[in-house]
């Protein structure tokens, strides 16, 4: 057993005599002038960078020396000595240098924590397990009632995969300190080691109590828990009243978990003030850059209901724009705001206005939208005019005013657009146009591949029905645009051979038709796709769209027999490893899907 | 007279015009009846140019299913497979997405030719195997290799568990699979980690209910009861197929039948001090000398498993093991275990991953092993009028599985190699030949 050294002028003796003779000669050709003027924690550190490892240690014993010899202990200078010592020696594959120094200093400072933290982790980085646990002993009786040597001794066991003498060591712990042993957060991270998820979430429900900072910690472990677990994570940190650490931290440790409506959930249940108000605007970002927009609206939604801030304002209407929801993003737009938070009226304008378009574009009420931009007046710049020109066009179209939305393209950049252009033409049942122009179209919407798609297969350059169409499309009349579509299949279907028909692109009418529609409207276009276009690239899709339908509604028989015609008639088919694998999940060859569909709404 | 005949002299640009046409059609004509007439046999390649390994084992099964021969055709491009050319078995590959090769009589005369004179062979497949895997019955197949194997190959078993082999269902078998299981009774020493988890309870309530209804104390008493069943199938004429932890604790289980071996969670007492000298290793398949571990805070059953992966102080780092090679034609039961499309494999932990050389009876064939390593991979033996076979670790493609891991979903893995070495055990059963040993 190591016992404290209390004689002063036996301290200093032993001190001198262990650390003055390996000072090294680097230090000792110095001089003691030298010594006093050159700082030689400097020398150590840089010694140390320029890997002059020879003269890093010999100056960081210098330092150690100082430190221990300087009238009142400088424990900062000690602890910086020993840890670059200990680096250096780990560097130059002599880790158990260390070890004898350490010995020394702990002789006059047996409870220094950063000496019997280096004194462990050497010990057991280098496998001498019974030697140190010897140590953990020693510390543990010079530490009294203080946590630190179980909580170093647990960490170190748990990292290198010694979860079950972890167990022991904290079992111990927890029945000698009690809670002032803080080793909540190690016997917590001991059951994650574990995979005792439950506990885990017990015990850092239980550390964040006193220990906040741990909240981090806390996330990165337990949102590692696998699926089939967490539910009983959530039961432990919902449990009680809503406090902002555990129910952040169950918000947190949601989104890591693709849960993002479960996490809203479990913050909103906060009461507003100052704190939770933070915790929502970190969530509201957090759901935005996961495109969670449900839940980014209501979270920015909060965080306006109390602050009536125009950020926050502006946040909800576009999250809310962007999830799809135009009606609320309106409301939201055209809210008052409260207080100096709302902004100055031209601030809310630039902010809010081009929202309000956009939503009344979705919407379809166009001369909503264009009174609003003319009343906006002075107040929108010439960029945002500009920029709104596109959600305008949309609104007119959508409207189903193709003259209205013409002109508004006449008026604007947009005129040199090729998408713009592009659409416009199809419209108008020009599908030269609309294929010289689109296929220069810089995004790749769903329905812009679809329409490209389309217009290679008809080889006609005119028909006003397509683009009728396409123009239902545009209305969200999807409807109607199965309807048109369907019709023009059948007129291909009808017309002579000679005439100029889009009759190579029935099956891909069809199979627009089919998207748009559902239940067993979409099956008899699928099926009507293979009975009667069995040769076009369609057919297997119309297989595999089928199988899925027919699985969805439980009829597994139907599915397997469509995907089996698909993979046996189909070989060269790109969607066969969809298809086989749709299959083996269907006979249960392969495990279910570990991944649940994300909760958005 | 000019008795000359004069023939129309064909130029010579015509000529060859001529010959090309005929030439031409000829090759049509060919490819036409190449078309038209199907071919006598279908090659499984099981080199590289085999897309689904894996499920090409279970379009053989369904071969013999359904009633036709196969063959074997050991180290001929990986361990191919000769099939009758059938709709069934071409609508099965194409499902399954397994590569077939359609070949003329011909082209199997020239294989036989190829195969005839260098260190290959063409085994005869012709029954069926009647397989039965140890596990219990409701168990989900995603944490056993063999299972999930089976189920994505898709070939036929069925699951027996204690209560069948006590009763002497194994006899109805020909082939038995044993995965994790302690054989020894004590859980795989996970009571310290696992008490309070529910499928820990569940498993320990269960045992102990079976060994009960059995008329046994405790659950090792069951456990090596059921070992030595297992090892009376094998040495009636069963084929025995191990993995990961059942190698090492059946041998356990068997040698120290009569020894009490496990740690006083399990029985109530501790293990006998002397247990070492009681175990009776002449009644072992594989093993012998084995120091057992008698501490119940150790997580290792002995020193059989090299690895020792879940005692951090011994773990050993996974390397590779390479497949030794054998004669087709003299050793036709290691070539048949071993045959596949690498010789190298990438290791993987199990509760035993490997097995240490210093403790394998003499008459053990070792299959694989890992170069300048004490241990071995994967070791086969005949015992009785039956033969054993057992590899080490857990999951071929999921080389540090731990539980609670996600299961291995094996379509993202259809060509793995070590996988394919749990699927020779399982078509090794329905070969003709009798072996014949070097």
């Amino acid at each position: 057993m190591v016992r404290p050294l209390r004689n002063t002028w036996l301290r200093h003796l032993i001190t001198v005599a262990l650390f003055a003779a390996p000072v090294g000669a680097g230090a000792q050709s110095g001089g003691s002038a030298a010594a006093d003027t050159v700082d030689p924690l400097g020398i150590a550190m840089s010694a140390e960078e320029k890997r002059d490892f020879p003269k890093a240690v010999a100056a960081y014993r210098v330092v150690l020396q100082k430190g221990m010899t300087q009238g009142t202990d400088n424990a900062d200078l000690i602890a910086v000595a020993l840890l670059g010592l200990e680096r250096v020696w780990a560097e130059t594959g002599a880790r158990d240098s260390i070890l004898p120094i350490v010995q020394r200093v702990l002789l006059l400072r047996p409870s220094d924590p950063v000496g019997r933290s280096i004194q462990l982790r050497t010990l057991v980085g280098l496998g001498r397990d019974d030697d140190a646990r010897q140590a953990f002993l020693s510390w543990r009786r010079a530490a009294g009632n203080d946590g630190a040597p179980y909580r170093d001794y647990a960490r170190l066991l748990i990292s290198s995969g010694r979860a079950q003498a972890a167990d022991s060591l904290l079992t111990e712990a927890g029945r000698t300190l009690g809670r002032a042993g803080m080793i909540s957060s190690e016997v917590a991270q001991l059951h994650v080691a574990l995979g005792r998820w439950n506990a885990a979430a017990v015990a850092f429900r239980d550390a964040l109590a006193d220990q906040p900072y741990l909240e981090a910690a806390a996330m990165f472990a337990l949102a590692r828990a696998p699926a089939p677990t967490r539910d009983s994570v959530r039961t432990v940190l919902l449990e009680g009243p809503p406090t902002l650490v555990l129910r952040r931290l169950m918000s947190t440790i949601e989104l890591a978990w693709n849960e993002p409506r479960r996490g809203w959930t479990a913050l909103s249940a906060l009461k507003a003030d100052d704190s939770s108000a933070v915790a929502w605007r970190e969530f509201g970002e957090r759901a935005e850059m996961a495109n969670a927009w449900l839940v980014a609206r209501d979270a920015w939604t909060a965080v306006f209901e109390r602050d009536g801030d125009l950020d926050a304002q502006a946040r909800a209407a576009t999250a809310a724009l962007n999830a799809g929801d135009a009606a609320s993003a309106l409301a939201m737009a055209r809210r008052e705001g409260r207080g100096n938070a709302a902004g100055k009226p031209a601030t809310r304008v630039a902010m809010l206005v081009p929202v309000e378009i956009a939503a009344l574009g979705e919407l379809g009420r166009a001369a909503e939208a264009q009174a609003r931009l003319d009343a906006a007046g002075k107040d929108v710049d010439e960029t945002t005019r500009a920029m709104l020109s596109r959600p305008l066009v949309s609104a007119w179209l959508r409207s189903g005013d193709l003259e209205r939305a013409r002109t508004a393209v006449a008026g604007s950049d947009l005129a040199d657009d090729d998408e713009t252009v592009g659409w416009l033409a199809l419209y108008d049942g020009d599908l030269a146009t609309a294929r010289k122009r689109l296929v220069r179209a810089e995004t790749r919407r769903g329905e812009l591949v679809d329409a490209l798609g389309l217009l290679a297969r008809a080889r006609i350059d005119r028909s006003p029905a397509l683009g009728q169409a396409f123009l239902a499309l545009a209305k969200r009349d999807s409807a109607e645009a199965a309807r048109r579509f369907i019709a023009l299949a059948d007129s291909a279907g009808t017309a002579p051979a000679s005439s100029l028909t889009i009759g190579d692109a029935s099956p891909a009418l069809l199979a627009l038709a089919a998207r748009l529609v559902h239940g067993k409207e979409s099956m008899a276009l699928w099926d009507r796709i293979v009975a009667s276009h069995p040769k076009s690239p369609e057919a297997p899709e119309a297989l595999l769209s089928s199988a899925r339908a027919l699985r969805d509604a439980g009829d597994k028989a139907a599915a397997t027999a469509r995907l089996e015609r698909l993979l046996v008639e189909y070989p060269q088919s790109a969607l066969l490893p969809q298809a086989r694998r749709d299959l083996e999940r269907l006979r249960g060859a392969i495990p279910p899907s570990p991944y649940a569909a994300p909760h958005d709404s | 007279m000019d008795t000359r005949v004069s023939f129309p002299i064909a130029s010579g640009r015509s000529v060859l015009r001529a010959v090309a046409q005929v030439a031409a059609t000829l090759v049509l004509g060919m490819m036409v009846l190449a078309r038209a007439l199907p071919a006598q046999s279908l090659l499984v390649p099981m080199d590289d140019g085999q897309r689904n390994h894996l499920k090409a084992y279970g379009v053989t099964f369904a071969a013999l299913k359904g009633g036709l021969k196969a063959e074997w055709l050991l180290n001929y491009r990986g361990g191919s497979f000769l099939l009758a050319d059938t709709p069934e078995i071409r609508r099965k590959a194409a499902l399954d997405g397994v590569s077939l090769e359609p070949v003329t009589d011909g082209v199997v005369a020239s294989m036989r030719a190829e195969i005839a004179g260098a260190n290959m062979d063409a085994v005869v497949l012709e029954r069926v195997p009647k397989i039965a895997i140890y596990r219990p019955v409701n168990q989900p197949p995603w944490d056993d290799a063999v299972t999930l194997a089976l189920t994505y190959a898709g070939i036929d078993f069925t699951s027996v568990w204690d209560d069948a082999v006590m009763k002497g269902d194994l006899s109805k078998y020909d082939w038995v699979h044993l995965h994790h299981e302690d054989f020894t009774g004590q859980f795989n020493k996970l009571y310290l980690a696992y008490r309070d988890a529910p499928w820990f309870v569940e498993q320990r309530d269960r045992d102990l209910a079976t060994a009960r209804a059995f008329g046994l104390n405790d659950v090792p008493a069951l456990k090596k009861s059921v070992a030595d069943n297992i090892r009376g199938f094998v040495e009636k004429g069963g084929f025995l197929f191990a993995m990961c932890g059942a190698t090492e604790s059946l041998d356990l289980g068997i040698a120290g039948l009569n020894v009490d071996i496990a740690g006083p969670y399990s029985d109530g007492t501790p293990p006998a001090a002397d247990a070492d000298a009681k175990m009776q290793w002449t009644r072992a398949l594989a093993f012998q000398g084995a120091h057992v571990e008698p501490s119940p805070y150790i997580n290792a059953l002995s020193d059989i498993d090299g690895h020792q992966v879940n005692v951090a102080a011994r773990r050993q780092p996974l390397g590779a093991f390479t497949l030794f090679d054998f004669s087709a034609k003299l050793d036709p039961v290691p070539a048949m275990l071993v045959q596949n499309h690498r010789t190298v494999v990438p290791d993987f932990y199990g509760v035993t991953t490997s097995f240490n050389k210093a403790v394998l009876k003499s008459g053990v064939t070792v299959l694989a092993s890992e170069d300048g390593a004490p241990w071995v991979k994967y070791i086969h033996g005949d015992y009785g009028k039956g033969s054993w076979t057992f590899l080490g670790g857990h999951d071929p493609e999921d080389p540090q599985h731990a539980i609670g891991s996600a299961p291995t979903d094996l379509s993202l893995h259809p060509t793995s190699p070590a996988y394919r070495l749990i699927l020779n055990n399982v078509l090794f059963p329905a070969a003709k030949k009798k072996p014949r040993k070097t």
